[in-house]
Parts: C-alpha cells; sequence; structure tokens
C-alpha cells in the first residue's frame, strides 16, 4: 500500500471511529469596513498605511513627475519587464541580480488598510528585482488600490485562476530575532519607496 | 547538542528557573509579544467573530480531512507540483534526501518550518552528505549554536544580543559588537552568499488551499522568498492539518495569525505559490515538490477533543501567555513544540512514554484558551491527556489516585470530615503540611476553629 492510501485510510478510519458530529458549514463573512476609513480617500489612507510599516510613499500625478522621483536613485539599477519601465527610458545595469543597488517593478494591486503590494509573476518579470536589491521602488496606479485584504484575494483569484508566484509586500524587510530588537532589511529591502499614480493610469 | 528530554521536564524546568539571564528574557519576550497581540486583536471591531469563524472553517476541513487533501492535492498536480506523501518523519526526510541526491543538489537553504524540527530533517540531511543552511536569522543563530528553538515563532529568544554576538565572533569571524543591526547585516551578508549558490531551497507551509493548490507561507525576513525563488529546486514540508478550503478563507487566517503571532497587521511578505513556472525562462524554481507529512496527526482526529490539536496554526500566542512558559521558556518541556500547544500536541505525536509530565506542566488558568485565535480548548485538551494517562495506570499516579479516594469518602463524611480538619489542626503546629507544595509556596495555616465550631458558638445567635 503507498503512503498515500496509508494515511487518507488512517484519516478516514480515525474520522469514522470518533463520535459522530453535527456537519459544520463554514460560511465565509467579509469584514465591515472599519467606519475610520470611509472618510479618507484610498490614497490617503494607504499611504499612512505604508508609513506605518517603515515604507516610504510618494504621490504623483503624470509620468513626467514620476521620471523626475525616479531620478533621485543612482546607481546600479535592475528593472523588471514592465512596459512602463522600458518606456521611461531606465537604463538597467547588466550585472548579476546580487551585485544591484536598486530594483523597480510595478504593482499590479495594492491594499489600502495594510499599505500591501501585490505583485503578480505572470504579469511581470517581478520576484527577483523586488526582492533582491537592497532598495525596491514599485510604482502602482491609484486606481489598482483595494480598501481591503479579502478584495485583494479576491483580484488575485480572478476567473478561478491563479499566477504560479504572488506576493504581498508590506514594507521592507524585518526582523526582531535578536531581543525582540527591530532591525529592517535582513533578507529583503532595506529600503522599500512605494510611487502611487494619482493621475491617469500607468501601469496597465 | 544541549537537547533535553521531556522525561526529566521537572528537573529542566528547575534548572530553567534558576537560569537569571533566560528568565530576564523571557520576561522582556512574553510580556512585550502580549501587549502587542492585545493591541493589534482590538485594532479589529470583530476580533471574537474573526476567531469563531476561523475555527468553524478549521472544523470543517477536519471533518472531511481527507477530501479536502485529495482536493489540494490534484490542483496542486495540475499546475505541475509533485507530491509526495510521508507517513512519519523518516520517510519524509528519506524522500527529501533521495530528491537531493537524484538531482546532484549539494547545497540547500532552508526557510524556518517546524515541521522539519519535528522530523529533525538537518540532521538526516547532514548524515547524507548534504550541506544545510537555516536561512531565518532565530534558526541561523541556533543551528550556529547547536541548539533547538525556543519558540515556534522566535526560535532564538532565549539569547541575549551579547550571546548572539559571541557566537557571530567565534563562528563566522565577526568584530565583537552588541550592535542588533550589524549583528542583522552579517547574517545577511554571509547568507547572500549560500543562497546565492544553493541548489535546492527546503520551506514549510503555513496554508495550503485546496480549491487551487497553492501554498501560502508568511515572513518578515525575506528568506523565504529567496528560498522559494532562487535555487533550482523547491520543496515544501506540510503536515496534513495545513489544508484550508479556500483562498477567500484567508481573510480570516491572515488577520489572525500576523496579529496573534507578532502583533503585526500583516507580516512583510506573504509568498501564494501555485505548482511550477509557466515557460522554462520564466523566474522561479523549475521544480516544486510538496511532501505532505502525517507523522501521528492523524490520530489526533478520533477524537472531538484531541482533533482541536489539530486546528493549530502555529502562532505562539499560548506560549506567551502561559504563566508556565513565561517561567520556563521552552527548551525545558524537551520537546520540539514547546508551551500549552506543545504539551498538548508533543505526548499525541511521540506517545506517553517519554512525555507523561507534559500535561501537568499548566496551572489550568485558560489563559491559552483566551488568546487561541482559533479558540483551542488547551485546558480541556490538558485533562483529557491527563485522564488518559491516569487511566493508563503509571506508577507516579498510584499515590495520587489513593489519596483522591481518601479524599472522597473524607468529604462525604461529616465525622470524618471533622476528625480530619482536627487532625490537620493539630499535625500542622509540629510539621509542615505538603513539603513538596510549601518550598516556593506559602500554605496558610488552618483557622483554629472550624466555621460550623463558629456557628454553633457564636453565628446562629446574631
Amino acid at each position: 500500500m503507498s503512503s498515500r492510501e496509508v494515511i487518507l485510510g488512517s484519516i478516514r478510519s480515525h474520522l469514522a471511529a470518533s463520535p459522530p458530529a453535527e456537519l459544520v458549514q463554514s460560511v465565509f463573512l467579509p469584514e465591515p469596513t472599519p467606519p475610520t476609513l470611509r472618510a479618507t480617500s484610498v490614497v490617503d489612507v494607504f499611504k499612512e498605511s505604508v508609513e506605518a510599516v517603515d515604507g516610504h510613499c510618494v504621490v504623483v500625478q503624470t509620468e513626467e513627475e514620476l521620471t523626475g522621483v525616479l531620478k533621485n536613485f543612482g546607481g546600479r539599477i535592475a528593472i523588471s519587464d514592465a512596459p512602463l519601465l522600458n518606456r521611461l527610458g531606465i537604463e538597467p545595469s547588466r550585472d548579476n541580480i546580487f551585485d544591484i543597488d536598486v530594483g523597480i517593478t510595478t504593482a499590479q494591486a495594492a491594499i489600502a488598510e495594510t499599505g500591501t503590494l501585490v505583485l503578480d509573476s505572470s504579469r511581470e518579470r517581478n520576484r527577483l528585482v523586488s526582492l533582491v536589491p537592497p532598495v525596491h521602488i514599485a510604482i502602482v496606479d491609484a486606481s489598482t488600490i483595494f480598501q481591503t485584504l479579502g478584495e485583494a484575494l479576491a483580484f488575485i483569484h480572478q476567473d478561478g485562476n491563479i499566477s504560479p508566484a504572488v506576493t504581498f509586500i508590506t514594507g521592507p524587510s524585518r526582523t526582531a530575532d535578536i531581543e525582540l530588537t527591530l532591525a529592517i532589511g535582513v533578507h529583503g529591502p532595506q529600503e522599500l519607496y512605494i510611487i502611487v499614480n494619482d493621475g491617469p493610469a500607468l501601469t496597465r | 547538542m544541549n537537547q533535553l528530554s521531556s522525561e526529566t521536564f521537572d528537573k529542566n524546568a528547575k534548572a530553567a528557573l534558576a537560569d537569571v539571564q533566560l528568565r530576564g528574557a523571557l520576561r522582556h519576550a512574553t510580556s512585550l509579544f502580549g501587549k502587542r497581540r492585545l493591541e493589534a486583536a482590538r485594532s479589529l471591531n470583530n476580533w471574537e467573530e474573526l476567531r469563531t469563524h476561523a475555527r468553524a472553517v478549521k472544523d470543517e476541513v477536519l471533518l472531511h480531512l481527507d477530501r479536502y487533501l485529495e482536493t489540494f492535492v490534484a490542483n496542486a498536480e495540475k499546475r505541475g507540483a509533485v507530491v509526495h506523501w510521508a507517513n512519519d518523519g523518516t520517510e519524509a526526510n528519506a524522500i527529501i534526501c533521495k530528491l537531493a541526491r537524484d538531482r546532484n543538489a549539494r547545497t540547500i537553504v532552508k526557510s524556518k518550518s517546524m515541521t522539519t524540527e519535528e522530523t529533525h530533517l538537518n540532521d538526516a540531511l547532514e548524515a547524507a552528505g548534504l550541506q544545510v543552511v537555516e536561512t531565518d536569522l532565530g534558526e541561523y543563530i541556533i543551528q550556529l549554536a547547536h541548539e533547538t528553538p525556543s519558540h515556534i515563532i522566535a526560535p532564538a529568544i532565549h539569547k541575549t544580543k551579547r550571546q548572539v554576538a559571541e557566537l557571530f565572533t567565534s563562528t563566522l569571524g565577526m568584530p565583537p559588537t552588541d550592535d542588533v543591526a550589524q549583528l542583522t547585516r552579517t547574517a545577511r551578508a554571509t547568507l547572500r552568499d549560500r543562497f546565492a549558490a544553493a541548489d535546492m531551497g527546503v520551506s514549510g507551509v503555513n496554508f495550503g488551499i485546496a480549491q487551487t493548490g497553492t501554498i501560502v507561507i508568511v515572513e518578515n525576513e525575506g528568506n523565504i522568498r529567496l528560498t522559494t525563488s532562487v535555487p533550482r529546486i523547491h520543496v515544501a514540508v506540510m503536515g496534513i492539518e495545513k489544508v484550508i478550503p479556500r483562498l477567500a478563507d484567508l481573510d480570516l487566517f491572515l488577520k489572525l495569525l500576523p496579529r496573534s503571532g507578532t502583533g503585526q497587521r500583516l507580516t512583510t511578505y506573504q509568498s501564494f505559490i501555485t505548482g511550477t513556472k509557466r515557460n522554462v525562462d520564466d523566474e522561479g524554481p523549475d521544480e516544486l515538490h510538496i511532501v505532505i507529512l502525517d507523522n501521528g496527526r492523524s490520530r489526533m482526529l478520533a477524537h472531538p477533543v484531541t482533533r482541536q490539536s489539530l486546528a493549530c496554526i502555529r502562532c505562539g500566542a499560548c506560549l506567551n501567555a502561559c504563566p508556565v512558559y513565561q517561567q520556563i521558556g521552552g527548551h525545558a518541556y524537551g520537546s520540539v513544540y514547546p508551551g500549552p500547544i506543545g504539551a498538548v500536541i508533543t505526548p499525541q505525536l511521540i506517545g506517553f512514554e517519554k512525555t507523561a509530565q507534559l500535561p501537568y506542566a499548566s496551572s489550568l488558568c485558560g489563559a491559552c484558551r483566551e488568546v487561541c485565535p482559533v479558540k483551542i480548548d488547551i485546558p480541556q485538551l490538558l485533562l483529557h491527556l491527563r485522564s488518559e494517562i491516569t487511566s493508563n495506570g503509571s506508577k507516579r499516579n498510584a499515590t495520587e489516585r489513593i489519596a483522591f479516594k481518601l479524599w472522597a469518602k473524607v468529604m462525604v463524611s461529616p465525622a470524618l470530615y471533622n476528625l480530619s480538619s482536627l487532625a490537620g489542626r493539630l499535625i500542622q503546629k509540629v510539621m509542615p503540611l505538603a513539603p513538596a507544595w510549601t518550598r516556593e509556596r506559602d500554605l496558610r495555616p488552618i483557622e483554629q476553629q472550624s466555621f460550623r465550631s463558629l456557628w454553633k458558638t457564636k453565628l446562629s445567635h446574631e
């Protein structure tokens, strides 16, 4: 008998041995939006949440403004294959990703209540660029910011389909493994800059 | 290895109580974790509702665990994952060692996984001549120190920064410092090379989504993302109880887990991994292997009380809330899983023979039940296990059985009761009662007059 059959058999026989329990049908209930968030715009809430987890957030209205912000970052730069980043004419370095200073990606969505970026690997080559360099810059359209975690979970599972790798990012990499003292930038980026485009959509 | 045994829990606990440094570290950590958890729970207006729902989801899964597992596996395989089933730790380790050997993987990076601690995977890999590096900062520290984790989510909680600095100086040649940021940078730099060179990454799994075949792993450091993105092979080890029905259920669990564990609204990273990449040129590993482990878990399904052990999402909140853990820390339990949840799952996983002291390592105060995000009634489980231990008739409890039989006789007979309270009063004058109990506590002197005699002489006339 294979281990699969042994384990499933053991599960079935032990469940059968237990006193019959009432069948619980779990119902998924979405959380009501906290009333404090309703008054403010989604971008303001997002920015506040990002800053609460030690990220930086800049809001721009146009592509020109965006280019201006990006000019502040020097060093060896790596970019994802997002069309926007190619269009902006950033000169990517040819170095190995482990030698890069700044990684730039877009984000496919974001969550306001937690300050979270949603990166979908099937839409953009973003896995290592957003992770390995000490600085990560992410560009997100304001129109793709959801209010809640629940909405973002529905978004990554649109049409019953999900990408091979989806990553939620909330702030820079952190640890508190030594005396519960916060240290920023352990294995992932030390600095996270999120540029929210509040003008006409750029990333799609 | 200074691995303690559960058999010697009483001794381990006494040694821990005498360790001033350890108790300072524990007091600091458990109170801070507790405070942050409370604030995070209060930041939601429906915390209790979330707990109830999350538990209902877990109960639903556990009652139909075979079907949910089959659905999970079918969906993961459809997306290119290779699923392996392991009855016990030895089988799981053998599967992983064989994968590494067959694919000529020499360097293995690991992210934190309590399940692989449970199977002692590192020992097995090293015995097979493979190099394995723990990459979570806390796990890396204890690997360098040849120790075991003392907390489910903060493995090196028992160490001070000075001890970590001394360890890094002696093993990594780092110049002496007690700056936590510097210690962290040193670990980052050392581990970067390991990631770049690794052939295989081994991770745990927080949630397996039946609906999509997705594995979800949560973290703060980024080492899980590196482990699951950089090497060409990713092996994920998952206990059978990790499966949940739908992706949408994460709206419950991703709210409960980080808030209960570290007091965060969300941990820094959540990785949702579904099968393998679609095109050869895409980023990510070529192969995804999921090892599904039973190792004694399916036995717990046999009774509603023990079944709830499998609802645990490994947040560690019960450790921080437990007055016993707060004093003695994780190592005294002598098992991979410490604290209240460890005291109930360890005996169920490996049997009572070496663990019979663990269900007694509790004052039954109920703090663990209060903080549990999935409402596991740990005191009820402890009592259930105690009753199983006593009905097995171990010698340790023979005296207890006689004592309680006697107590029952005395309590139903007024004459015997009067006699015994008189005797107690007299004996207490010449010798201490219950010397083991009073070694570290005070026993109030028994009143010179009982309520009954007071009533007869005075109170009834008032």
